[in-house]
């Protein structure tokens, strides 16, 4: 008990105290903290999927055969193509690509039939637009990949190449989602956790509190910690409920150990709030501070590879992605949520985090000390 | 409706007939207000005619500010009818200058441009604009600062620049609202006589609330509002005579044993109120003769020196004071729990060793010094005023002492300790109370005083006794759960100040704890500020009432960064050169403008109903005084010659320092 009684008895815990008074009053903070992120979650894990679907697909067919029939069958089986329209030449064709009508042109010519029955290769034309890069990568690879094993198929002697026999692991329905919900949620964790501490900090200086703060026998430590443990609870909140929306809604696996998520989450938090706390003691006043942040927090997201690949930046990015906090965690939460990795494997991200953490909270209480003058 | 505005103010005469007949601009009747539960404004009733400067005054929380708010469009009345200019106020608004007591410009913008950007606003033709401009920077004394960033000007050019604002669309009434808080006397003064000549000269409507009620005195009508309600509205003369008191002016050196043994009889006998005033004691009595011999008597009987005693008619300040004793909302003085015995030994055995001392403080913002070789010296058990204009560098020089803000040099010793100024042995020892928002306004009263308790370490058993008579103090009791930012200024101020001290703290800073907190409750201020002094805590304190300076022990006088003046009360008085005559004219704006006209405008200034004058050569200058005055046809009911009181001093000599340096505003 004893313990407890000087934990009670201390400045510590009456700052504590204020704080969480403080938060309680604010409806609209705890609001931020489970609207958005949900939102974000939803939005992200819906709408961001990189798979293409239902491209557009005008076709050409001068052969006319069964045989160029099913062709067009085989690209259009697994919904990745989509039969839009038959002009009758490949001028009108052509146009049609151009104002982008369509998005993929296939011309059979009228020999298909019959070079494929004298055993010469037949050939097809196809037209991509590739305004949008992506896309026409993706829909190039996919009509060249089924073309292929549409002649495979009608010659499988003249083409015994290597077969390969790929067995995905981890996520074997290449579901998009599950990639990038974890991805998202440290996204929504780093937002979340920098932009809420710079707000209470910010707001002291703003009405003139910090002053007063500042005059009392609190060190900066005692007010900085009194700051953290509050909101690292919330977050902690915020972090369940991310995991919750994930596996409810995406059915996101959850195969690793829940403790040591949390603590990891735990570690990131620090590191969200020291960006937090240091964006805010070298800010002047709120609207500084959320410029700043969006200076600070867009990179950050960017090149954690919570979105896009790391795997397809630049390789100057990628190295330099090694020193955002951000890359570590999302790292972590992908291996620990879908392959259940343990610590053994997840150790350097651990270090690396555990270092940001300490040093952006030591910077930042530095800086605290130091900002009114 | 533009167009109508512009052309309605071009000629008043032609405005809504039925408006000219009944010739009120303003016209509340059965007025209320509830916020939830609370009500604010209970039943009030008022009229003000075109070109009148009416005032309000009343205690904090009488509901003055919603009356204004409801005046000034911003928010609508529970029930009641309010017309302005026979309009609704919403509609009136076109027509309607409002200034609050906060600042209400844009700090990154230049005067200028805050200027250009308020007649944008109020579509003011552009040819009207750099006229009024022009003109009323002038009358503010501003013409020559145009492009310096509002940021940059000190508290009283804020207010002077936000007053231009609002007259840059020449509204016909004007709403001000408590608008010369924190500002110094030098500015205030400057401010009032703008305000008189606007109503005079150019039949603008004025409704103003003031905590000053030197200020009040200079108010056509004054309405004297409590607890939600206006229970007396007249003249300043004729609520002085309603009070049917008179008064005498004690002058003495013993004034706290005096007004001891004064305020005792005063339960009994014919003195019914007692106020100490700076170096004299205001006592009031029921008829002059009787109450004389009184006084006289009772100082025979507690071998005081015998005292001088003048009559005189009763100030505004006596009957706000007595009417609210009679409505029992005086805050009740209790003793302060102590539970450390105060800090004799300190005072005692350390004569030699100063609590606040600093050697050539210097500050440097940018190529701009904002302090220059200040030297302070302040020892335990003594009470040390710093005074001087807005942006003298009080606050500045105060961060300093306190650690708050590095020194680009010069040597700072507090409580005894040099090098580190921020360790947390030392600050246990320390109460401070900043200019404003000491308090969490997110938070409760009782939460904040809990925290401020807590964090400086009160033991625990002690607190609730401490915190209890900070609120029984404020006069809380019941409402201790009221979010803060509720409360009105004058009560936060008094919360924030029993924050500062529940810790009993060795050293006391206080930057301007008294501004816009009512007469009542400053004078229960500085009584606890004398009390903890006497216990043997060293406070530095800043004010802009001067005749609460006079309750300091010492005083330094600053003006642009630099100390001109230092001394007690007496010696800063004394040494002035010149003599100081009191004037009192049946028209005192008339007779103030007319004097400008002649001397430096500085050596004229109007106190209540009175003019002091400074004059260099009393016997050749008096006579010359009274002829002038009489030329102009204005009765003088008295000329004599006055003692300097602290207020003509510092006026004295900021102004003397300024003219002979000119005044740099401080970069806050």
């Amino acid at each position: 008990m004893k313990p407890l009684r000087r934990l009670i008895e201390s400045r510590f815990w009456v700052l504590t105290v204020k704080e969480i008074g403080q938060i309680l009053r604010n409806k609209q903070l705890i609001f931020l903290l489970v609207f958005p992120p949900t939102v974000q979650l939803l939005i992200f894990g819906l709408a961001l999927n990189p798979d293409v679907q239902n491209l557009k697909l005008g076709v050409v067919d001068y052969s006319n055969t069964p045989m160029s029939r099913e062709l067009v069958s085989a690209l259009t089986a697994n919904g990745v193509f989509q039969v839009d329209r038959a002009p009758p030449n490949e001028q009108i064709l052509g146009e049609q690509v151009r104002r982008g009508e369509v998005t993929t042109g296939l011309v059979i010519p009228p020999t298909f039939n019959r070079d494929l029955k004298s055993d010469h290769s037949a050939e097809v034309q196809v037209l991509i637009d590739a305004v949008d890069a992506n896309t026409a990568g993706i829909a190039s690879g996919y009509a060249a990949q089924i073309i292929n094993q549409f002649s495979q198929k009608l010659a499988p002697q003249s083409s015994a190449a290597i077969e390969t026999q790929a067995t995905i692991l981890y996520n074997p329905g290449l579901v998009s989602s599950w990639f990038i919900v974890p991805g998202v949620l440290g996204l929504v964790l780093n937002l979340g956790s920098s932009l809420v501490s710079t707000a209470t900090v910010v707001r002291e200086k703003d009405t003139g509190t910090l002053e007063q703060l500042l005059m009392t026998p609190a060190a900066a430590w005692e007010i900085i910690l009194a700051k953290v443990v509050p909101l690292f609870v919330l977050l902690l909140g915020e972090v369940m409920l991310a995991v919750t929306v994930a596996t409810l809604v995406f059915h996101v696996p959850f195969r690793g150990n829940f403790f040591l998520f949390m603590g990891f989450s735990g570690l990131y938090i620090c590191v969200g709030i020291g960006i937090g706390f240091l964006l805010a003691t070298i800010s002047r006043s709120q609207q500084q501070a959320i410029l700043t942040s969006f200076f600070i927090n867009l990179p950050l997201i960017q090149l954690s590879g919570a979105i896009a690949p790391i795997e397809s930046m630049p390789r100057f990015f990628q190295i330099l992605s090694l020193f955002n906090p951000l890359r570590h965690y999302v790292k972590i939460a992908r291996s620990l949520l879908l392959k259940g990795s343990g610590l053994d494997v997840l150790y350097p991200e651990a270090l690396a985090l555990t270092a940001f953490a300490i040093a952006l909270l030591a910077i930042s209480t530095y800086k605290f000390r130091t900002q009114l003058s | 409706m533009i167009q109508k505005t512009v052309a309605s103010s071009a000629i008043p005469e032609a405005r809504d007939p039925s408006l000219a007949s009944l010739d009120d601009v303003i016209r509340v009747v059965g007025l209320h207000k509830h916020y939830d539960r609370v009500a604010a404004v209970r039943g009030v009733d008022f009229a003000v005619k075109r070109g009148e400067v009416f005032g309000l005054i009343g205690p904090d929380g009488a509901g003055k500010t919603t009356t204004f708010h409801i005046l000034g469009g911003v928010m609508e009345a529970t029930t009641g009818d309010v017309k302005v200019l026979g309009q609704p106020p919403r509609d009136a608004r076109l027509m309607i200058g409002y200034l609050t007591q906060q600042f209400s410009l844009y700090l990154d913008l230049s005067i200028d441009e805050n200027l250009r950007y308020v007649s944008g606003l109020r579509q003011v033709p552009d040819r009207q604009f750099s006229e009024r401009r022009e003109k009323y920077l002038r009358l503010m004394n501003l013409e020559n600062f145009g492009d310096r960033l509002a940021g940059e000007l000190s508290g009283g050019m804020k207010q002077k620049l936000a007053l231009c604002c609002a007259l840059i669309s020449q509204p016909q009434v004007l709403l001000l609202d408590e608008p010369t808080t924190g500002v110094d006397p030098v500015s205030r003064r400057e401010f009032w006589d703008v305000l008189a000549a606007l109503a005079s000269e150019e039949g603008v409507t004025i409704v103003v609330a003031t905590p000053y009620l030197d200020e009040a005195e200079r108010c056509n009508r004054i309405g004297l509002m409590y607890d939600g309600q206006i229970q007396q509205i007249g003249t300043p003369a004729e609520l002085r005579n309603s009070l049917g008191l008179y008064r005498l002016e004690v002058h003495t050196l013993q004034l706290q044993a005096a007004e001891q043994v004064l305020t005792e009889a005063s339960e009994s006998g014919s003195i019914a109120d007692v106020q100490t005033f700076g170096d004299r004691l205001d006592v009031l009595v029921n008829d002059p003769q009787i109450g004389e011999a009184e006084v006289r008597e009772l100082f025979q009987q507690h071998h005081l020196q015998a005292a001088t005693i003048d009559l005189a008619e009763p100030t505004l300040e006596n009957v706000f004071v007595t009417r609210l004793r009679q409505q029992g909302s005086a805050p009740q003085s209790l003793a302060f729990p102590r539970s450390r015995g105060g800090n004799r030994d300190v005072t005692k055995n350390s004569s030699s060793d100063f609590a606040i001392y600093s050697h050539n403080l210097n500050r440097n913002f940018g190529s701009f010094q904002a302090v220059k070789n200040v030297n302070v010296e302040v020892r335990y058990g003594e009470i040390f005023g710093l005074l001087g204009a807005n942006g003298a560098g009080k606050t500045t020089t105060i961060k300093m002492l306190c650690g708050l803000l590095p020194e680009s040099s010069g040597d700072i010793s507090l409580g005894g300790e040099r090098g580190n100024l921020r360790s947390s042995e030392l600050r246990r020892r320390i109460g401070y109370m900043s200019q404003k928002f000491t308090l969490y306004d997110d938070l409760t009263i009782l939460q904040n005083l809990e925290f401020y308790s807590g964090i400086y370490g009160v033991p625990r058993r002690l607190r609730r006794e401490k915190i209890d008579w900070v609120i029984a103090t404020c006069g809380l009791e019941g409402r201790e759960t009221l979010i803060t930012g509720q409360l009105p200024g004058g009560w936060k101020q008094r919360v924030a100040f029993g924050a500062s001290v529940m810790h009993e703290p060795d050293i006391l800073f206080l930057d301007e704890p008294t501004s816009g907190v009512d007469p009542l409750a400053r004078r229960q201020f500085w009584k606890l500020i004398n009390d903890f002094a006497r216990n043997g805590t060293a406070i530095l304190v800043t004010t802009h009432y001067l005749e609460e300076a006079e309750q300091c022990n010492r005083m330094s006088f600053m003006v642009a960064g630099e100390i001109v003046t230092e001394g007690s009360p007496s010696q800063i008085k004394a040494s002035q050169p010149g003599q100081l005559i009191e004037v009192i004219t049946d028209q005192t704006q008339a007779a103030s403008n007319l004097l400008k006209q002649q001397m430096e405008s500085w050596r004229v200034s109007i106190f209540a109903d009175r003019l002091h004058v400074v004059v260099d050569d009393p016997d050749r200058d008096i006579p010359n005084l009274r002829s002038r005055l009489d030329a102009a046809n204005l009765t003088v009911h008295s000329l004599r010659p006055i003692p300097f009181s602290l207020e003509d001093a510092f006026i004295g000599v900021v102004q003397r320092s300024a003219h002979a340096t000119p005044k740099e505003p401080q970069p806050s």
